[in-house]
């Protein structure tokens, strides 16, 4: 198979799995919670619902508030190309490295906390500011943490950073890799809006981050931002999972290597959603002014990580 | 070569056990205590000869123990302060206001103190040197609350603490320096031993062993007293009681800069003198104009009398910045600070009892009210500004003639300024102690006996040092010279 | 035991302590503070054992063996004893707040990396790539030190300071000599008692261990 078809082939998968781990982490939840919960392809469905239902725009929107959505999704799906999702070294390796995705990443933060202003409502405001405060601790910390792996790999091309610890089975349990690994867990936690950062079934507007930002949106709009934050679980998970423990990524381009490893990519995510799950429901939701001091431990671990690898 | 190390570590041990079991009270155990007090002054004295006669006694396995002529020098300074506390401390004679407890607490932790000193200067192991300097803080941090109060709970606490934080940091220091032997030489048993470190100097790695100087400074000059490490100076030295402070401010002070002179003479032959000059010069200066000015506002004499402290070690260092004869004038001068201070403390408790109060502004009339205190009294603060016949003029000149012999002129102008304002502070704070009436209440008249006597023989000792420095302490300070190397 | 095993080893017990010792910036309660030493002191004597096996030096295996005793038996449970006594006043308002004292740690711990560059550069021995972590574990005690105010924190942030030199000394020159070795010990066990019994001793003249209220000596 070529491998510039890997690009569309990766995005395809990511956008079909996204929905479906989100699901099966708020399953999990609901069965550690003694509930039987929704189905884990429950947000299927609502994807569904929600893109055929009406869009209602607030008056005060501007054009932002419509483009926003596409451009949440777009630097979402853009960000499916560079990871190592099934298959390394990735084609697109060349255009683009760590820096970029987080800094894809972080542009579609930025356009939803500009969207969340946009409206005018008080809610979505409170929303865009706590994000961005969670942002701007949790950027520096993931780029320090991938930094350090890429330390070791001498590339911050995460195909290459993949590929590097493909190739040397014993450093993935170097202290520089543990503690990244622990510091990225926390960023998961904080940008894709989890417990102890974020409550995502939360309904109390006063208590929310990622909700507040996105409640002025209706029908193909708010599917498009559900599905873009889906996909951003899935993206962390990805990293967590593909770098730190890449064993089942592809290395040749045929249909049965890429078939194993969207198998034990699922597992991984599997895996990963299941500790999620786990600690949502050991840990209650941090007050506000307590999560720079969560992040800043995140970044301190990050930073840990980097000296680790420098020294060995 | 046992007997005179045992003679001069074994009795202040007795002497703690002692005041442990038998009743304070009893005038047989006060004479005990000072009896065994008087025979480690004796043990000093024949370590010096022995030392001057050309002998470097040595002692226990690997040779922990050995003495030169600096360990020589400062054995006697500290067994001479130990002597005077067992004499004059509290529960000896006199009006006392300690209670029986009081006073067994003290002799036993005082005895310890004296104790942890000598075997920090008669150490040739400088991780044991290290062991008896924090043993030291740990011994007199005990008795500074002797009389619980506020204000000496408070002085206590941050001694122990800025005190341990500061050994600790000499420890690191000490643990470089032998990181650095280590990495040379391999490992040995007697690795730590000084004249092994001064054997190997010559090869050690210069960034490390200067880091390691770095750290010493840092962790002895807190016990020292040196700026910015001397917050707790002020503080312990003027709440403990005026025995301990004697002994704090005389010998302890005296002790840290001996280990101080013994790194600085590795640090120097390992990487010239260049580096350890500038830390030493920028540490003592700071010290120097920090107490200086702070003595102009001090309104208690006993914090008076700490910062005066300060101000001395700040010029000791300076000393040792300077070259040979700098060394000689600093070494001399801790024998004249040891000399003076102790006996000032003394005497500063003797008012202490008499007027009832630590401020200066309460103290006035000293002349009239104790003739041979107030006496005394100025005459050690006339000894501590630097002025003849007194031992201080002749070593803070020496220092100065160094100072401008080495082409430090600016240094020197500054340091003279500053001893300048020292010199105005201090003999304001003194007029207005001796002269004018004496306050209500205050009952006149010289009274405790014979305790002057021993503070006599200091003024006297300061006198003689003034005049003539007698020729064998002449011949330890030259060999002293010798062995802090260039 | 590869030499490179032993670098990573270093690396990971050194990361261990040093983390128990930010610990320290980040919880506030007294009883957290004295898991984290514990922990600290764990792993510090596994540590040290680690190195003794690897230098095959009985007097490593003795040292922690002590370290395990005194630092990570004995100390805790005369500090819950004290922790039962004032367990009741916590850290609350530090001078600096939480965030920035982590960050503060941070950089402290970047600066003991420049600091010890040149030991790192001169030493031959494979443990010699904690050593880095270890000096940060000693200025970030000296931090914790001087920026929070409870008495009792002050004295383990000391505690932790002497474990970060011990560390040091054993990452860096396979531990010193035993008679210091003993000696030190002695020393931090003595000093801790009186230092144990002067916070007793402020919590009964001042009614609080908060060294704020240490404030009359003044000039």
């Amino acid at each position: 198979m070529s491998p510039w078809l890997l690009g569309p082939v990766q995005a395809s998968v990511a956008l079909l799995l996204a929905p479906g781990l989100v699901g099966a982490v708020r399953w999990m939840k609901a069965r550690l919670q003694n509930r039987r919960g929704s189905p884990p392809w429950q947000p299927y469905l609502e994807l569904r619902k929600l893109f055929a239902k009406e869009v209602v725009v607030s008056n005060n929107a501007s054009w932002l508030f419509r483009a926003a959505p596409f451009i949440v999704f777009g630097s979402t799906v853009a960000v499916t190309l560079l990871v190592p999702l099934l298959a390394v070294p990735l084609p697109f390796d060349g255009a683009g490295d760590l820096v970029v995705v987080v800094y894809l990443l972080l542009l579609g933060t930025f356009f939803l906390a500009l969207a969340g202003l946009d409206p005018g409502s008080s809610f979505g405001g409170m929303g865009a500011s706590r994000e961005m405060t969670v942002a701007a601790l949790a950027e520096p910390t993931m780029a320090l943490a991938i930094f350090a792996l890429a330390w070791g790999a001498g590339s911050t091309n995460l195909g290459q950073i993949a590929f590097r610890t493909l190739a040397t089975p014993s450093e993935a349990l170097a202290p520089g890799h543990l503690l990244a690994f622990a510091a990225i867990f926390v960023v998961t936690l904080a940008e894709t809006g989890r417990l102890p950062v974020d409550n995502p079934a939360t309904h109390l507007e006063l208590t929310m981050i990622h909700e507040a930002m996105v409640l002025e949106y209706s029908g193909r709009y708010l599917a498009l931002l559900e599905w873009a934050a889906a996909l951003k679980l899935l993206i962390f998970f990805t990293l967590l999972g593909n770098l730190f423990v890449p064993w089942g990524v592809a290395v040749t381009l045929t249909p049965g290597a890429l078939l194993w490893a969207v198998f034990t990519l699922a597992l991984k995510l599997g895996a990963l959603g299941g500790a999620v799950a786990l600690v949502e429901t050991h840990i209650a939701k941090l007050r506000l002014f307590r999560v720079p001091e969560l992040l800043s431990a995140s970044f301190i671990l990050a930073l840990l990580a980097v000296t680790a690898s420098f020294l060995l | 070569m046992s007997v005179p190390f045992l003679t001069l570590l074994l009795p202040p041990l007795l002497a703690a056990a002692g005041a442990l079991v038998l009743p304070p009270r009893r005038r047989a155990a006060g004479a005990l205590h000072a009896a065994l007090g008087l025979v480690p002054l004796l043990a000093a004295l024949r370590l010096a000869a022995l030392v001057l006669d050309g002998w470097t006694p040595t002692w226990g396995p690997t040779d922990l123990f050995r003495v030169d002529a600096l360990s020589a020098l400062l054995a006697g300074c500290v067994t001479f302060v130990a002597a005077l506390v067992a004499l004059l401390g509290p529960g000896f004679g006199r009006e006392e206001h300690y209670t029986p407890s009081q006073v067994r607490r003290f002799r036993v932790f005082a005895s310890l103190f004296a104790f942890t000193m000598l075997v920090a200067v008669t150490a040739n192991n400088v991780g044991v040197m290290w062991i008896a300097i924090e043993a030291t803080t740990i011994a007199s941090a005990v008795i500074v609350p002797l009389t619980v109060s506020k204000a000496s709970v408070e002085a206590s606490w941050k001694y122990i603490l800025i005190g341990s934080v500061g050994i600790a940091l000499a420890f690191v220091g000490t643990v470089l320096g032998y990181f650095d032997f280590v990495t040379l030489v391999g490992r040995r048993e007697y690795a730590l031993n000084w004249t092994v470190l001064m054997a190997n100097a010559r090869v050690l790695h210069p960034p490390v062993i200067e880091l390691a100087f770095v750290f010493i400074l840092i962790g002895y000059g807190t016990k020292a007293g040196l700026a910015p490490m001397h917050t707790w100076l002020p503080d312990a030295h003027s709440e403990a009681p005026s025995a301990l402070s004697a002994m704090m401010s005389g010998v302890l002070l005296a002790v840290a800069l001996y280990a101080i002179v013994r790194w600085r003479a590795v640090v120097n032959a390992a990487v010239g003198p260049v580096f350890s000059d500038r830390l030493l010069i920028g540490l003592g200066l700071l010290s120097l104009g920090i107490a200086a000015l702070s003595l102009v506002i001090q309104r208690q004499y006993k914090r008076l009398l700490a910062y005066s402290s300060i101000e001395h070690t700040g010029l000791m260092c300076l000393g040792l910045a300077l070259g040979p004869l700098g060394v000689f004038a600093a070494m001399l001068h801790l024998v004249n600070h040891m000399l003076a201070k102790s006996m000032m403390f003394f005497l500063s408790g003797r008012i202490l009892d008499r007027y009832g109060s630590p401020e200066i502004s309460r103290v006035s009339g000293l002349l009239r009210v104790m003739p041979w205190t107030g006496g005394l009294f100025a005459a050690g603060m006339i000894a501590l500004l630097g002025l003849p016949p007194f031992g201080m003029f002749l070593s803070k000149f020496t220092l100065v003639r160094a100072g401008f012999a080495g082409g430090q002129g600016w240094l020197m102008a500054a340091v003279l300024a500053l001893l300048a304002v020292a010199f105005v502070s201090l003999l304001a704070h003194l007029n207005r102690m001796l002269y004018g009436a004496a306050p209500t209440g205050v009952r006149q008249g010289e009274g405790g006996g014979w305790g002057v006597v021993p503070l006599v023989a200091c003024a006297a000792a300061l006198v003689v040092l003034g005049l003539a420095v007698p020729a064998p302490v002449m011949e330890l300070l030259e060999r002293i010279v010798e062995i802090a190397g260039r | 035991m590869s030499p490179h095993l032993v670098s990573q080893l270093s690396v990971g017990g050194a990361t261990l302590v040093l983390l128990a010792g930010l610990m320290m910036l980040w919880r506030r309660g007294v009883e957290a503070h004295i898991k984290a030493f514990t922990a600290q002191s764990v792993a510090l004597a596994a540590t040290t054992a680690m190195v003794g096996w690897f230098a095959g030096d009985w007097q490593l295996w003795a040292v922690a063996a002590l370290l395990l005793l005194i630092k990570g038996i004995g100390i805790p449970i005369l500090l819950q004893r004290m922790a039962r006594r004032f367990g009741t006043e916590r850290e609350l308002e530090p001078y600096v707040n939480t965030a920035t004292s982590l960050l503060v740690g941070g950089l402290l711990v970047l600066l003991a990396y420049v600091v010890t560059k040149p030991l790192v550069s001169v030493s031959q021995l494979p443990t010699r790539t904690g050593m880095p972590l270890a000096m940060g574990l000693v200025f970030v005690s000296l931090f914790v030190i001087i920026s929070r105010k409870k008495a009792l924190t002050q004295v383990l942030g000391f505690l932790m300071l002497e474990n970060g030199i011990a560390l040091l000394a054993v990452l860096g020159a396979h531990g010193i000599p035993i008679i210091v070795e003993i000696g030190v010990f002695l020393d931090v066990l003595l000093g801790f008692i009186v230092m144990q019994v002067f916070v007793y001793q402020i919590h009964e003249t001042f009614e609080s261990i908060d060294v704020e209220q240490l404030n009359r000596l003044r000039e």
